[in-house]
Parts: structure tokens; sequence; C-alpha cells
């Protein structure tokens, strides 16, 4: 296990969490609500932030495709980058639960944890190479307003090599984490260790 | 079928498939159709417990918020040409109607201000929606099932946002990289 990491009330320390409101039993759940859980994560049924999502079972099914295609499609943006889309966004949006979970995402795909240190402490200056900072830079702006976001905001990441198809599973790996940062911080709240 | 006309994002960014960008986003499209279909269940007319009235002036307000102004012209659009407009509150629906911008604070009936603050919230500061803004919903009337959904608009709403954003952006560049070539081969002998 890797260095724990502390900062800011963020930490990479594997976290649960608990909903707010009523979860869906299994015993009660339709054939249809317990085919979309099957779908979206392999711990979704002992899950309360899936089981609470599943009370909308065809929205959280496209949510899960979309969610999944983002993060795991092959190719593209390097899977540690977009983790650290992600983890930006979620430090950002003081979503400490999102931060914990990609945080450590990132560290098992990149094996090191030094971006994630300067996340944690400075999101806005973060990164350790001009690709690095150009992409937590990026996710900073792209959060904070997207109206702002124009031809020179992408030209400062291809300026750092990034492809086309890079710059698109960036924006995605934001976006989805404006998504994915509402639900985790306004429906229920995380659990630390004890 | 037409991918150009029935995607939401392409059509608001502007993507045909002379675009270089729509190209690129055709490479993931597995996410422009997950994207497209979570906005097709989300503004189900029958999706239950959230009226289609309540969904689509949610939507507006986000939009105005956040600021997105073409996609706030959207949801207006939809809202205005709604069959269930007429269902909405009067005081909501004339506002609206005179393309003003709308305040959860100037909305008076309980259930509707309920969700359009919580709105505000998620998107203005997500951070301080805590369990008693989320419990705020449930004492105004909502069930868990309309609260799952209210949620997962707001949050869908952001990230919508981001993308149109993002591929306009890209959309930009590129349409700039096109004219400096045509330029670059001009002045070569």
């Amino acid at each position: 296990m890797s260095t724990v990491i502390k900062a800011h009330g963020f930490t990479n320390e594997s976290l649960e969490w608990s909903a707010w409101l009523d979860i869906v039993e299994l015993a009660s759940a339709s054939a249809e609500q317990l085919a979309v859980l099957e779908e979206s994560h392999p711990k979704a049924k002992t899950s309360d932030y899936y089981r609470l999502l599943v009370h909308q079972a065809k929205i959280l099914r496209e949510r899960s495709t979309a969610f999944n295609a983002i993060m795991y499609a092959p190719g593209g943006l390097p899977r540690a980058e977009r983790e650290l889309g992600a983890t930006v966004t979620s430090r950002i949006n003081g979503c400490v639960y999102c931060a914990s979970v990609h945080a450590q995402r990132f560290e098992q795909l990149a094996k090191r944890s030094d971006t994630v240190v300067q996340v944690f402490e400075d999101p806005l200056t973060a990164g350790t190479s001009n690709r690095e900072r150009a992409i937590a830079a990026f996710s900073v702006a792209l959060t904070r307003a997207p109206d702002a976001i124009d031809s020179n905001e992408i030209a400062k990441l291809k300026a750092q090599g990034l492809s086309d198809l890079e710059v698109l599973d960036l924006i995605h790996s934001v976006a989805i984490f404006a998504w994915a940062n509402r639900l985790m911080l306004n429906l229920g709240e995380p659990v630390f260790p004890s | 079928m037409s991918q150009v006309n029935s995607d939401l994002i392409d059509r608001l960014a502007g993507l045909t498939p002379a675009d270089t960008s729509y190209a690129i986003r055709q490479q993931r499209g597995k996410v422009a159709l997950a994207t497209q279909g979570s906005y097709d269940a989300i503004f189900e007319p029958s999706l239950a417990d959230l009226s289609l009235a309540e969904r689509l002036l949610v939507a507006l307000y986000v939009c105005q918020l956040t600021p997105a102004a073409e996609l706030a012209a959207h949801y207006r659009d939809q809202l205005l040409a709604a069959p269930v407009f007429g269902a909405l509150n009067p005081q909501v629906a004339a506002m609206v109607r005179g393309g003003e911008a709308l305040s959860a604070d100037a909305v008076t009936e309980q259930r509707l201000h309920a969700i359009l603050h919580f709105a505000r919230v998620l998107i203005e500061n997500p951070i301080d929606g805590d369990k008693r803004l989320l419990h705020s919903l449930p004492a105004a009337g909502l069930t868990t099932a309309a609260i799952v959904a209210l949620a997962q608009l707001i949050a869908f709403l952001s990230y919508q946002t981001r993308l149109l954003a993002g591929l306009r952006a890209m959309k930009q560049l590129a349409a700039q990289s096109d004219v400096a070539a045509v330029g670059g081969a001009e002045c070569t002998p």
C-alpha cells in the first residue's frame, strides 16, 4: 500500500460512502434495476451510491456507460492522465471521496504519488512536468469557468504534445467528474477509516 | 441514421462530418451515444415524480447560472414548446416567457423554490450542498425517485455544459489552423 497523503481535508486513503436517502433494497428491486447494477460496477450491489442512483435505473445505465467509456477506453490520453484530470476536478469541487479514489488510481497507473501530493496541496500549480501542469491547469479552467474556455486553452494543451483525441479524452474526463462530484457531494458523505 | 441531426451536442457545437473535431468525437462514439442517451433518459416525458416542466425549468436555470448561452436558449425553446408549459406555476411561466433571468429566491411556491435553490447550490458551490439542503427536498414533497432524477439532471448539465464548451474551443482552434494552413500554402513558392 502506498504512503498515506493528507492535505486540506483530502486523503488518498480508501473511504466508504454513505447515502443520505433511502437506497433500493435488493429483495424488492426490479429485474431492470438488478441488471443495471450488474452492468454499472462489480461492487454496485453492495454500494450505497449505486443503490441510491438505481431509483432511476435508465439514467444510471446511460451514466455508467458514459463513465466507463471515458475512463477505460483504450488509446488516446494515457489512463493515468485521465485520472489526473479527474483528481484535479474533484479537488477543485471539494469532493473528498472522488479525489481519494482517483488519486489512488493515478498512483496505481503512474506508479508514483508526487503529483497527487501537489494536487492536494495546490491544484492550480500542480504537475511534475510541463505536460502535467498543462493538463492540471486546463482541468481547473474547465471546471471553474466553462464559458471562458476558448481555442487558446486547447492550443496550450497541443503545445505540450497532446493530440486531438487526447484533448477530447481530457475534456470528457473533467466533464464526467463535474457530474460525478455533484452526486457524491450532494447525495451522501464519505466515511473515513476508524 | 443521421447522427448530425439527432445529436444535440454536435448540433449546438456546429459539428458536421466536414469538421476534424466531428471525426475525433466519432472515435469516442460510445461516449457520444451515452451522452445523448443520458439526455434522452433525463428528459423522458413519462419519467415519474419530477414533471418535464420542472426538469426543463431546472435546465434553463442551471444554464443561465453556469452560464451556457446556447444551452440556455435550447432549454427555453424546449420549455416554451412543451405541452406541459401551461401547467407551470404562472409566476415562473411569466419569467420564462419574458426571457428574464430566473431566480430561486423570487419563486414563492415551496416545491419549486426548494428545487431551484438546490440547483443553484449544486452549480455555484457544490461543497455547500449538505444533508440539510438535501432533506429540504422531501420536506417540500419530493420522493426519493424525484430527488435522484433532479440530482442526476443537475449533475448531467454540469457535464453537458463543459463538454460543449470544450468541443466548441476545439472546433475554433481547428478553424484557425485551417486558415493558417491555407495562408501558408499561398506563401509557398
